[in-house]
């Protein structure tokens, strides 16, 4: 297998499939003429977007009065998604840039995917910081522009930090997700016909695949992966301060950022997973998404799961020895409280279900692991959900504790947010290789070269 | 493609950023009229005050009410009244709200032949009733409350002339008091108790400190009895007889469960034991009718406790009986009266606690017996002109009595209600009097005192004094009535009525006020009556119908704040709700929330229960007060379901039972209690009375008071008392930091730091501060609706706990739970709660925007325009005083025209705003610029907050923490009783609670 002859910008004439090689051509069938079937897909997410954005503006209309909150809790479920958005972010940047400079080689076949889910989280979790605060309209208040009136923002407070955190994560993830299309867009380039020859023209920036360019290429793709990858680390510990930072009994924990980041990689491992099963399935992709890959992320899963179930431990062992009567019965209540369903769903399915990945069958079972990888996605909201609602729910004052329950304008708007981040994947899909097409054929190569070896 | 030039551009550029930056602003600021001529007495920015006189109770508190540009704001008490000496219930403020009822009559009314109010003239509608008058005088008939003594003279001449007949209606009269005094002293009159200086205090459930005879007066007399600074022994003690933990039992140091009806009995039972310890021999036979072994058997209190508080009784210096109140009046209502003036007497303290005065006035008070005749003469057809004034009859006669039935017999009905009720809806006539701030009138409340009336806004819509609309009539009449009439109008003849004082004084003073007189009356009466009244109907429970601290008889319900305020004792507002005792509860298998139903052999009623431990077994309990089907706030019509009743009205559910004497009786039924399967959850706001041992609501026992005076205790928390030993295991409330000065947390260079202090052993709950806060800072009434999403916006509220809780570890519940009470416990500790201005306040940090910080003067000032709204200030409060505005509350929450009375000084918050309490920091400002102008500092006493100047007992204390010589410091620093809400999380606040004292029970 030979790579293409990189293909001047002036011909006319695109490729012909026959012309092509068997990677090029398969990885591009994903973003042939879409089916009946992802029309539909694409069509109940959009109205779900639609919807949501309805429902938004009504809110901004009448007040927040729509969502279930009462007087002690006052954040819910948009808060709860948020985190649980960030935390989908994840498995991109800790696939694409970690995975990356430890030189992990399997990454080749998912980073694309990984990296495309982690740009769509964050843009996701970004706008529940809007739908969340009380005066939207004023919600440029938080940032630090300079004004005659004098005003300056608090750097003390942690949704300051998690603005600066969450947009730098955005910037950077942006950018690494471009650099590495680069190469594959001067493919599809080469090959579209149409608006999308234009659009691949611009966004390939003249790629040629020369040498000069390609080392140009890695240098930046290695540059930014140094810069990326204390963000994965600090972009959760951040969030994981919003609430660390408070006095909330059940918040005010020191383990919450490695108990956060560990999360939320376990989760955003679990999104990568349920997203690529069904595009593998669909596109026929078998050949480049080997079970090799599955094996290495559900070791990943069941590494980050054992970190979150010692987390929870942790959290009941300080509630109790620390002698806090406020923490423990925050605690107690958490687990046999009126939110206990909420609290055994969290660890049945964050610390209980993942267990069945100590099976090597199960690592390559691909109804198994969607199967564990959903239900960890809905352990993990139910994480955020659990932390945040018990914990506002019984704080110093017995006289005003309170009970929170969703109401469905903002469940509305969180089916929404999937809504969008499934719109998002979906236009990836038909747009851009889901594949990092220049990576796997790095990656042939590579084995190919030291057959057997591996 | 046209070309655009630079020039071009920067117009378009210019006139799009200037029309969304003109679309941008939301605030409609619409005709800013300034004074053309400016009016004398009135200076832009400085409020003027009006002094009157409250007529929400009978108790004639005088008030201030204080006006800004023409409109009145807010009504205080009146600091040189006899009565309330500057204090006002919640009740007395919330009068202000009947000026601005958004369902005011605009102007007169006339039912047209389609059965609607129409709008007529005020010539038509007084035309139209002199015509009915005129056809058949003697057939009109005048009933309502005591309308003031001018209006009732004019009305009685008016009635003298025409052969018509006038009663007067009151629903909770002291029919029964006045009659056992009649009895006893041979006196016409209602006894003036007086609680000063007065060492036991036994209250056979008059509520003193709610709905008592005059409650401000009273809860202020007591405090000052019990005050532990002054009194080294406690001072006065309290004891309260009665079935429930009301809001008075929950103050008093011993709760006797008595069975209702049992407190004729037990008053004589205690005398009987004070005589034979030794007091006044004289009146043993009028005791010898009933034993100490029958009381204690008809009352279920043991007969040791009868004994005990019997030889207190005698060993006391000043010892005052209080009378039963309307939820006990049963159908032998002036026998048991007649016992709690014998027990006054046998303790020496007619003349001094009890002071026995004449009425000043003629045909002023109340008859039952009256009203129940009219109903007869109604449905005889003898009354062909109804006319109803001051009170709403259909609400409060019971559906027993047949009234409204007969008033639809009655061709024209008369209402000169401001605004709908229930009584309005069968008048063919409205005839809209003004609301009490826009009126002139007058009072002779009690002996000595001559109280005057007086608007402080001219008439809103176009409505007519009482008293005018009835001179009006006489002189539609024509002949001798119209020349019976007085000259002019009623404000001259009020005026003349005054012409024997100095009127500008009394204008400026809110009446002639002398000395109280003391009141000395030998008992004339040869035997007391005192049996155990009978009640109607089979079931197994005694039925309470007993006044709503808020509602009082129901005139409450139309006010928005009374609704909103949460009931002291359930926290339940916008809701009625039946107290059963958790055994019951247990029996008939019902938890919070579900709806029983109560029948009785009158009616029956359907209500959602609230079990508690503070309610003796054989009894329910239902405050009056809900259950209309008309008004803006007293019915559903807030919520947006005009028409819809809201709560039920417990006076259908009774008998029209009477005293011995014809007094209306309100403790006249059994019941028979069902479960119905259906749910309708409370509106409550407090979720838990188990306080988890932490430390909110502390209390320390007066031995170990004691031994603190003596130095032995620094601030540690030994000495809380016993009390707080049993859990001293549960945390929370050790005082693990060392103590701080609150001084400091504010700017170096700054001579203020402002402190507060609540007393938490004069605090009763009663919420009158709640209510001034609401009207001092504009905060809006949510309804019933938001109040069931706990979404209400208090500044301040009251948490009421119940001992010091239990810390081990409930299973946890999804609804309130309010069961820590046990009959005979009086351990509550009501703890109003509201920003404490923490020196290290943990809700700033987390502001990314900077719009809560603290100010130089150490206040936690909030800046509505900078918040967002992320709210996350409000999850970091460990106090939980922060609000949201949830909707656009600015705009939606003050109707027409409610926001006539908006205060100036304070922002109206919009939508998505976070507020709260800052210790009323538009007093603090007004003190500054008066304090500039003298140039010197703000002084001690220059600030009162809204909530420290309603206060009755004189529980909250606010200063400067910065000024070592203030009287204010030393409470600040009280070592002996002193403590900060959680301290243990170190948010060095500025307020102290002081422990509320535990007296321990009565010794003998």
């Amino acid at each position: 297998m030979t790579p293409p002859p990189a293909t001047p910008i002036a011909n006319p004439e695109p490729l012909s499939p026959e012309q092509d090689s068997k990677i090029n051509r398969d990885i591009l069938a994903v973003m042939s003429k879409p089916t009946l079937g992802y029309w539909m897909c694409l069509g109940t997410a959009l109205f779900l977007m639609h919807l949501a954005g309805a429902i938004w503006v009504y809110q901004v209309y009448i007040g927040l009065g729509i969502g279930g909150y009462t007087h002690p809790l006052f954040w819910g479920a948009y808060i709860v998604t948020f985190v649980f958005w960030v935390g989908i972010a994840h498995a991109g940047t800790l696939i694409s840039a970690i995975l990356y400079l430890f030189r992990a080689k399997w990454r080749n076949a998912i980073n694309r995917g990984a990296e495309a889910m982690t740009v769509f989280a964050v843009l996701t979790a970004a706008q529940f910081l809007g739908i969340h605060v009380g005066r939207m309209w004023k919600s440029y208040f938080i940032l630090p522009y300079p004004n005659q009136r004098g005003l300056w923002v608090n750097f003390k407070s942690p949704l300051m930090w998690d603005t600066f955190a969450i947009s730098t994560y955005a910037t950077i993830s942006i950018v690494f997700f471009y650099i590495g299309l680069i190469p594959d867009l001067a493919i599809a380039r080469d090959r579209a016909k149409g608006w999308r020859k234009f659009l691949y023209t611009a966004m390939a920036l003249g790629w040629q695949g020369t040498s000069i360019q390609w080392k140009s290429h890695s240098r930046s793709v290695l540059h930014l992966s140094g810069l990326a990858t204390p963000l994965v680390l600090s972009v959760h510990s951040v969030v994981s301060w919003d609430f660390a930072a408070s006095i909330v009994p059940g918040w005010h924990a020191t383990i919450f950022a490695p108990y956060f980041v560990a999360g939320a990689i376990f989760s955003g491992f679990a999104m990568v997973l349920t997203v690529l099963i069904p595009v593998r399935r669909i596109y026929g992709l078998e050949a480049y998404i080997t079970n090799y890959h599955f094996d290495n992320m559900c070791r990943f899963i069941l590494l980050t799961s054992i970190i979150v179930s010692y987390a929870y431990a942790t959290e009941y062992f300080i509630a109790w020895y620390s002698g806090v009567e406020f923490e423990k019965t925050s605690f107690y209540l958490r687990a046999f409280g009126p939110y206990w369903i909420s609290t055994w769903i969290m660890i049945i399915c964050n610390g209980v279900i993942p267990q069945v990945f100590w099976s090597k069958r199960a690592r390559t079972h691909i109804p198994t692991i969607f199967v564990v990888a959903t239900f960890i996605n809905i352990g993990m909201w139910f994480e955020r959900y659990v932390i945040i609602i018990t914990g506002l729910s019984r704080e110093y004052d017995p006289a005003v504790w309170g009970i929170y329950i969703p109401s469905f304008a903002e469940l509305g708007i969180v089916a929404g947010s999937f809504g969008f981040f499934c719109t998002l994947f979906l236009i990836f899909l038909k747009l851009f290789p889901v594949i990092a097409i220049a990576e796997v054929k790095e990656l042939a190569i590579h084995e190919k070269a030291h057959a057997g070896v591996r | 493609m046209p070309q655009i030039d630079r020039r071009d551009f920067l117009k378009l550029v210019g006139t799009s950023a200037g029309a969304v930056a003109a679309t941008g602003c939301s605030d409609h600021v619409t005709n800013l009229i300034p004074y053309v001529v400016q009016p004398e007495e009135i200076t832009p920015g400085i409020p003027v005050y009006y002094a009157s006189t409250c007529q929400e109770c009978p108790a004639g508190c005088g008030i201030h009410v204080k006006t800004r540009e023409g409109k009145p704001i807010l009504v205080e008490g009146n600091p040189d009244h006899p009565v309330n000496r500057g204090a006002l219930c919640a009740r007395g403020q919330a009068t202000i709200g009947r000026t601005f009822q958004p369902d005011r009559f605009r102007g007169p009314q006339v039912r047209n032949e389609e059965g609607e109010l129409v709008p007529v003239t005020w010539d038509a509608a007084i035309g139209q009733l002199a015509k009915a008058v005129g056809e058949r005088p003697k057939g009109t008939h005048f009933l309502g409350s005591h309308p003031g003594e001018t209006a009732a003279k004019v009305m009685d001449r008016l009635a003298t002339s025409i052969g018509a007949s006038r009663t007067v209606f009151e629903p909770f009269s002291d029919e029964g008091l006045r009659a056992a005094t009649s009895e006893v002293f041979g006196v016409e009159g209602t006894p003036v108790f007086d609680l000063t200086d007065a060492d036991l205090v036994i209250d056979f459930g008059s509520e003193l400190l709610d709905t008592g005879l005059s409650a401000t007066e009273h809860k202020r007399q007591l405090a000052d009895a019990r005050d532990v600074e002054q009194h080294i022994d406690g001072g006065a003690r309290l004891v309260y007889v009665g079935s429930r933990l009301s809001l008075t039992a929950s103050s008093s140091d011993e709760w006797l469960p008595a069975k209702p009806g049992s407190e004729g009995q037990l008053a004589l039972a205690i005398a009987r034991v004070a005589i034979e310890s030794g007091n006044d021999q004289s009146l043993l036979n009028l005791v010898s009718g009933v034993s100490v072994s029958e009381a204690a058997q008809s009352s279920d209190i043991p007969a040791e406790t009868i004994e005990r508080l019997g030889r207190a009784v005698a060993r006391g210096k000043k010892v005052v009986a209080l009378p039963p109140g309307p939820a006990v009046t049963s159908r032998r209502a002036v026998g048991a009266n007649a016992a709690v003036l014998i027990l006054n007497a046998v303790a020496g303290s007619i003349g001094s606690g009890v002071r026995i005065l004449p009425d000043q006035s003629e045909s002023t008070k109340s008859s039952y017996k009256d009203a129940l005749a009219l109903i007869r003469q109604m449905n005889d057809g003898a009354v062909s002109v109804l006319f109803v004034h001051g009170s709403n009859p259909v609400f409060s006669m019971p559906e027993a009595s047949g009234f409204a039935e007969a008033l639809s017999k009655v061709p024209v009905v008369v209402c000169t209600s401001s605004s709908p009720d229930e009584t309005t809806a069968y008048a063919s006539i409205i005839l809209p009097d003004h609301s009490p701030l826009e009126s002139w009138g007058d009072l002779l409340p009690r002996a000595g005192m001559r109280s005057l009336i007086q608007p402080s806004i001219q008439p809103l819509y176009d409505t007519r004094a009482l008293g005018d609309t009835v001179i009006g009539l006489g002189r539609a009449l024509g002949g001798t009535t119209a020349d019976s009439m007085p000259e002019g109008d009623f404000r001259a003849a009020l005026e003349r009525s005054w012409s024997d004082v100095d009127l500008r004084r009394a204008k400026a003073e809110g009446g002639v006020f002398e000395k109280l007189p003391a009141g000395e009356a030998p008992v004339v009466a040869s035997a007391i009556d005192a049996t155990v009244p009978m009640l109607s109907g089979e079931g197994k429970y005694t039925l309470v119908a007993f006044p709503h601290s808020h509602f009082y008889d129901g005139r409450g319900a139309a006010l928005p704040w009374l609704q909103e305020i949460p009931d002291p004792i359930t926290s339940v507002a916008w809701q009625s709700w039946a107290e059963i005792s958790l055994k019951t509860a247990d029996d008939l298998g019902v938890e919070i929330g579900d709806v029983i139903s109560i029948e009785t052999s009158a009616g029956s009623l359907e209500v959602s229960v609230y079990p508690r431990g503070g309610i003796r077994d054989d009894v329910v309990a239902v405050p009056i007060g809900q259950g209309h089907t008309e008004g803006h706030w007293a019915s559903k019509a807030c919520d947006g379901m005009p028409g819809q009743v809201r709560g039920v009205n417990v006076i259908d559910a009774l008998s029209p039972g009477v005293d011995e004497k014809g007094g209306r009786a309100w403790l006249t039924d059994h019941a028979s209690l069902a479960a119905t399967g259906k749910t309708r959850r409370l509106p409550m706001l407090q979720w838990s009375d188990n306080k988890r041992g932490r430390q909110l609501g502390e209390v320390v026992s007066l031995s170990a008071l004691a031994s603190a005076a003596h130095g032995d205790h620094g601030e540690d928390h030994g000495d809380h008392g016993a009390k707080t030993d049993d859990h001293s295991s549960s945390g929370g409330h050790h005082e693990i930091h060392e103590p701080y000065d609150a001084g400091d947390d504010a700017v170096d260079d700054s001579p203020y730091r402002w402190g507060m202090t609540v007393d938490l052993d004069k605090c009763d709950g009663c919420s009158a501060c709640i209510q001034a806060c609401y009207v001092e800072n504009n905060i809006p009434v949510v309804g019933e609706v938001e109040t069931l999403r706990v979404r209400q916006m208090p500044w301040l509220r009251l948490n009421r706990f119940v001992g010091e809780g239990q810390a081990d570890l409930p299973l946890g519940r999804t609804h309130p739970q309010a069961n820590g009470e046990k009959l005979g416990d009086t351990d509550v500790r009501n703890v109003p709660m509201f920003c404490q201005q923490c020196g290290s306040a943990p809700c700033e940090p987390v502001c990314p925007v900077i719009a809560t910080y603290t100010n130089e003067e150490g206040l936690n000032a909030m800046v509505y325009n900078r918040c967002i709204g992320t709210r996350y200030c409000a999850n970091n409060c460990p106090y939980k005083v922060r609000r949201f505005n949830f909707y656009d509350n600015q705009l939606t929450k003050w109707p027409e025209p409610m926001h006539l009375m908006l205060n100036p000084d304070v922002t109206v918050r919009g939508q998505g705003v976070m507020e709260k309490c800052t210790f009323c920091v538009q007093r603090i400002q007004a003190a500054r610029q008066t304090a500039k102008d003298e140039d010197r500092l703000i002084a001690e006493g220059d600030v009162q907050t809204a909530c420290q100047r309603a206060c009755g007992s004189d529980a909250i204390g606010f200063g400067n923490v910065r000024d070592h010589e203030s009287a204010f410091y030393k409470k600040f620093t009280n070592k002996k009783r002193g403590y900060h809400a959680l301290h243990v999380l170190n948010t060095r606040p500025a307020v102290t609670y002081l422990s509320k004292v535990i007296r321990g029970k009565v010794e003998a």
